[in-house]
């Protein structure tokens, strides 16, 4: 900026500090006015409750109480919001040379300093941040004039990274401090707030420039740890440390979507070592998968398994011994059983079932085969 | 001599102070920070740098910066 410049831009920020200290008395008024509104609705009430009562209308009487106790309820909050007001100490308004020196200091503290005219705003970049090893790039540091009245609503200023390298997980995070281009102060707010108000612009500028190139591990919007992020070893996606699952088995990193917890173990594992239950379709960890049906030997988690089979295969093996049992039923029974009770079941034949002991056809040459038995 | 005093450490305090003349900025500043380190601080003399052995004069303004100040998400 040069003189010319500098003396036009001091002008507009001090115009903007009057505007700001006549919008705290602006303030000030409206909610007084709100609270001495309150208090005519109090007296209105109160006499209205003295009516009532020389007349012995109990009924109009309650409804008095009734918003009085409403309109009582309302007068901490105005008068909290009243006092916070008041209590703003009183803050002059620079002179047109102590802004114009600041704006000239602030030349000597900064490399880039300007006044974009079509936004109304004096801007300051940077030098390269970088972070504990993470290079952050430069920001811009943009004071919008026209928002300075509002400083008690609203931030004023806004923090845009020039070269931006935000964080993995989410874009809007550009410094660990800084989302969508706001600075969260911590605890350079009071100070800096202090120093807009008395139009301190070095004082400002440096302050966030302070908070720019500190890292506050404790409180980061994503921390410097994770702003590379974790990428899932299955699909890619890029996550924070927080959200990522580590596969049991391989341990590598993976998504919510890629991992699924063993239905034996409960053990997370990923894609990969993952296996499938062949019945119901659950995921099995590497351990777990193991478990086969003894007779065809699909793979099946624990709860598919009976008998050491799977629900087809006993199912089948269920159905011949029925049809088994069924058959011997009808034929001559042989052997030791018809011997011991004189050529005959003793049951009538249904002893039979589930007892294979009881229907050995010793050298008839019809043993049944059984599931899992091997025909010799 | 007095002169005015900017701190914006904390929640920011500007006022006047009584200091004895020939007091260098380091004493200021060791007597009004105590066990604060100078070089976490920048420290200006009528808004510019100025060295360590520097004398303040009279109606002289004095302000101390945080160059580390933790920032919140």
């Amino acid at each position: 900026m040069n003189d010319k410049e500098l003396v036009r831009v001091a002008g507009t920020i001090q115009d903007a500090l009057e505007q700001l200290r006549k919008h705290r008395y602006t303030r000030c008024a409206a909610q007084l006015s709100l609270f001495a509104g309150t208090m005519q609705k109090l007296i209105r009430d109160s006499r209205r409750l003295a009516t009532g009562l020389s007349r012995d209308w109990f009924a109009a009487a309650e409804r008095s109480c009734m918003t009085i106790n409403r309109q009582l309820g309302e007068i901490p909050f105005l008068v909290s919001n009243l006092q916070s007001l008041l209590d703003r100490r009183h803050r002059d308004v620079p002179s047109l040379s102590a802004i114009a020196a600041e704006l000239w200091a602030l030349q000597q503290e900064f490399d880039d300093v300007e006044f974009n005219g079509e936004e109304d705003a004096l801007c300051v970049v940077t030098e390269p941040i970088t972070l504990e090893d993470t290079y952050l790039g430069r920001f811009r540091v943009a004071l919008y004039l026209g928002s300075l009245r509002e400083l008690y609503q609203k931030t004023p200023y806004f923090v845009m990274a020039v070269d931006p390298h935000p964080a993995a997980t989410d874009y809007a995070v550009t410094h660990p401090h800084v989302t969508n281009d706001v600075l969260c102060e911590g605890d350079g707010a009071a100070a800096i707030r202090a120093a807009l108000e008395t139009g301190r612009l070095v004082d400002f500028f440096t302050m966030v420039r302070s908070i720019l190139t500190t890292y506050n591990p404790d409180s980061p919007y994503v921390a410097l740890s994770d702003w590379e992020g974790v990428s899932c070893y299955e699909c890619g996606y890029v996550m924070d440390s927080e959200s990522s699952y580590y596969c049991t088995y391989c341990e590598n990193a993976i998504c919510d979507e890629c991992s699924s917890v063993c239905a034996g173990c409960s053990e997370i594992v990923c894609k990969s070592c993952a296996g499938t239950c062949e019945i119901c379709d659950s995921s099995l960890c590497p351990q777990c998968a193991k478990k086969q049906c003894s007779e065809c030997e699909s793979v099946c988690c624990e709860s598919c398994l009976d008998d050491g089979l799977c629900p087809v295969c006993k199912e089948e093996r269920d159905k011949h011994e029925e049809e088994q049992g069924t058959e011997n039923n009808q034929e001559p029974t042989t052997g030791q059983e018809a011997t011991v009770v004189g050529g005959r079941l003793a049951d009538g034949g249904q002893r039979a079932h589930g007892n294979y002991a009881a229907l050995q056809p010793h050298g008839m040459g019809q043993a049944p085969l059984l599931p899992g038995q091997v025909r010799q | 001599m007095k002169l005015l005093f900017i701190n914006n450490l904390g929640g920011g305090f500007a006022d006047y102070v009584d200091v004895n003349d020939g007091t260098t900025v380091e004493e200021f500043f060791g007597d009004k920070m105590g066990h604060e380190r100078p070089e976490d601080y920048l420290i200006r003399v009528n808004r510019q740098p100025v060295p360590r052995d520097y004398v303040l004069q009279e109606n002289d303004r004095v302000t101390l910066t945080p160059t580390k100040i933790e920032g919140a998400g």
